[in-house]
């Protein structure tokens, strides 16, 4: 049965901070997670001509609360971004949060309860609060990081036994696509280098990319004549989980996303070009996310149909693509589940430089999860934001030639939520 | 104090399971379909109405790849880097877990990679707090 806003909704405005280390990073350094959420929540105020006041209701995401320590983030952000006394919550969907607050967003609006909601996320994967100090911050370890991350993922049976995030969703995805596909580990090493450099291609061209250096000119600085030296050097890209390398996974970030989503009707004649928000499908599943072919991922095609349906497109309709690529190989999959890239050639498109902003099958132009880099429950409004841009035709150096008219967002919320948002211009 | 009963509980009843050597599922009685590692619920059909079953330990590993040192959680810092893989018990379920018997290089995982799916057998592998599911590849 086709589910159907009953209501055209859209989305007005959009704002992101730079993605960095608020410890180090130009622009970020010094900065507290109040005053970098409000960075971004006024960013997108500003892009749909409101104030904080002119909204209905907040929903407030941040995921690692360990880190940040604003639960009851609706209340404790309200006077940073002008949304005291509001309706509001907050909620989490782990690397999905933005996006599936979009989507309750456009649910709340369809049924008629507000008419225009502020929806943004927070996280700090990189740093933490530094004892009991109100605004100094401290660098998380990397085993931190990721025993916070992982209390999303099965706490009975999962993480007690070993669960590891390298190998589940990078290393044995890859064998499997591998032995699928009958393609030869040399052949996907060096398909993964192409995907790495098309990725930091895009970042070198985003000022709010975490990383904005070239792959090339890494290598370069390295010392290395020919950059697929670099690649391989254990010294500078380790297998994490063999075959895949540490260049083809997520870069942490701290880092903040907003977006106003409102009525329609309310967004025509608004002081931005408004993008339909046309549909959404929102799937979840604990472990194992993959049955025997762990290229196949059940709770991700539940998604994708179901975005696709209500907002009543075909694979052939999507003009930009954004799958959620913590893992660069994962990412391909999920790519290749939605019809954007043939089964079996995703890699082959990679290696043609066919994802490239300026190839026939632009992918995330933001530079994605390693380029851009990853901030928990901020990133999948980044990835909206990016594919506003691109729809508005502002996306800079980096535009993707033929403006997109339908723009696909896919995330995965740790662990796990398939998460698919469907986008067209108005 | 009163004497308060201790409630069951199917986690601890997996781990003390797994502490003798026992690998506790359920399966369910409208479906027939294994739940593992065992939950009061069918993961398949949602029905309430399982019961307890002990697995063969019989599996296939069918890809193995390795994890990271140090290890993602402290349990592990002692036997890290290892050996993590996908594996098809014989019973039907998919599961990962730590595999044995090879080592996590990615000289020997290409050579388990060529060779295909082999036979697994489950064991216990004790950690200094817990004891965990481990496959051990046969032969």
């Amino acid at each position: 049965m086709t589910r159907k806003l009953r209501e055209r909704i859209a989305i007005s405005g959009v704002g992101c901070t730079r993605f960095g280390d608020l410890l180090e990073t130009p622009e970020l350094k010094g900065t507290t997670i109040q005053e970098l959420t409000a960075r971004a929540v006024k960013e997108a105020l500003d892009d749909a001509g409101l104030t904080g006041q002119d909204v209905d209701a907040v929903f407030a995401g941040n995921a690692m609360v360990h880190s940040s320590q604003v639960p009851g983030t609706y209340s404790q952000l309200s006077k940073w971004t002008g949304t005291q006394f509001k309706a509001g919550v907050h909620f989490e969907a782990q690397c999905s949060t933005t996006n599936v607050g979009a989507a309750l967003a456009a649910m709340s609006i369809a049924a008629g309860v507000y008419d225009t909601v502020l929806v943004y996320g927070l996280e700090t994967t990189r740093t933490k609060v530094k004892g009991f100090s109100p605004y100094e911050r401290e660098p998380i370890s990397h085993q931190q990081t990721w025993l916070w991350t992982d209390m999303a993922v099965n706490q009975a049976y999962g993480v007690p036994q070993g669960y590891d995030i390298f190998s589940t969703y990078n290393g044995l995805v890859a064998l499997g696509y591998c032995r699928k596909y009958g393609m030869s580990i040399e052949d996907f090493d060096r398909s993964m280098f192409e995907l790495c450099k098309t990725r930091r291609l895009h970042g070198s061209m985003n000022p709010k990319a975490n990383i904005q250096e070239k792959l090339e000119d890494r290598a370069k600085k390295e010392g290395f004549s020919d950059p697929f030296d670099y690649w391989r050097s254990d010294k500078h890209n380790p297998f994490v989980a063999w075959p895949s390398r540490l260049l083809s996974l997520v870069t942490t970030a701290d880092g903040a996303s907003a977006m106003v989503i409102t009525r329609a009707d309310l967004a025509k004649g608004g002081k931005s070009q408004p993008v339909e928000l046309k549909g959404f499908g929102i799937n979840y599943s604990d472990l194992p996310w993959y049955g025997e072919d762990p290229t196949y991922w059940e709770f991700d095609r539940r998604a994708i149909d179901a975005a696709f349906d209500m907002a009543g497109i075909k694979p052939t309709d999507i003009d930009y693509l954004h799958t959620h690529d913590c893992s660069h190989i994962s990412g391909i999959c999920t790519a290749e589940a939605t019809g954007y890239l043939e089964p079996g050639k995703g890699l082959d498109a990679a290696r043609d430089g066919r994802l490239r902003f300026d190839g026939d099958r632009p992918m995330s132009t933001h530079g994605g999860r390693h380029a851009f880099g990853h901030a928990w429950g901020a990133s999948a409004g980044t990835d909206t934001y990016e594919a506003v841009l691109q729809m508005r035709g502002q996306a800079g150096p980096r535009q993707i030639k033929k403006t997109p008219e339908i723009s696909v967002i896919h995330t995965h919320g740790y662990a796990m939520i398939g998460t698919v948002v469907v986008l067209g211009s108005i | 104090m009163p004497n308060v009963a201790e409630q069951p509980s199917t986690i601890r009843s997996y781990y003390e399971g797994l502490a003798e050597g026992v690998f506790r599922a359920v399966t369910c009685n409208a479906c027939g379909g294994y739940t593992f590692p065992p939950t009061g619920c069918c993961e398949h059909c949602g029905n309430w109405d399982v019961t307890p079953v002990e697995l063969s330990g019989d599996a296939t590993l069918l890809l193995a790849s390795h994890n990271i040192s140090p290890a993602c959680h402290p349990r592990f810092e002692k036997i890290a880097p290892y050996v993590y893989g996908h594996i098809r018990l014989k019973e039907g379920p998919i599961v990962q877990a730590i595999v044995l018997g090879v080592d996590p290089t990615p000289q020997a995982l290409k050579a388990l990679f060529e060779r295909g799916p082999v036979p697994v057998k489950a064991e216990t592998l004790q950690m200094d707090d817990l004891p965990v599911l481990a496959y051990r590849i046969v032969g």
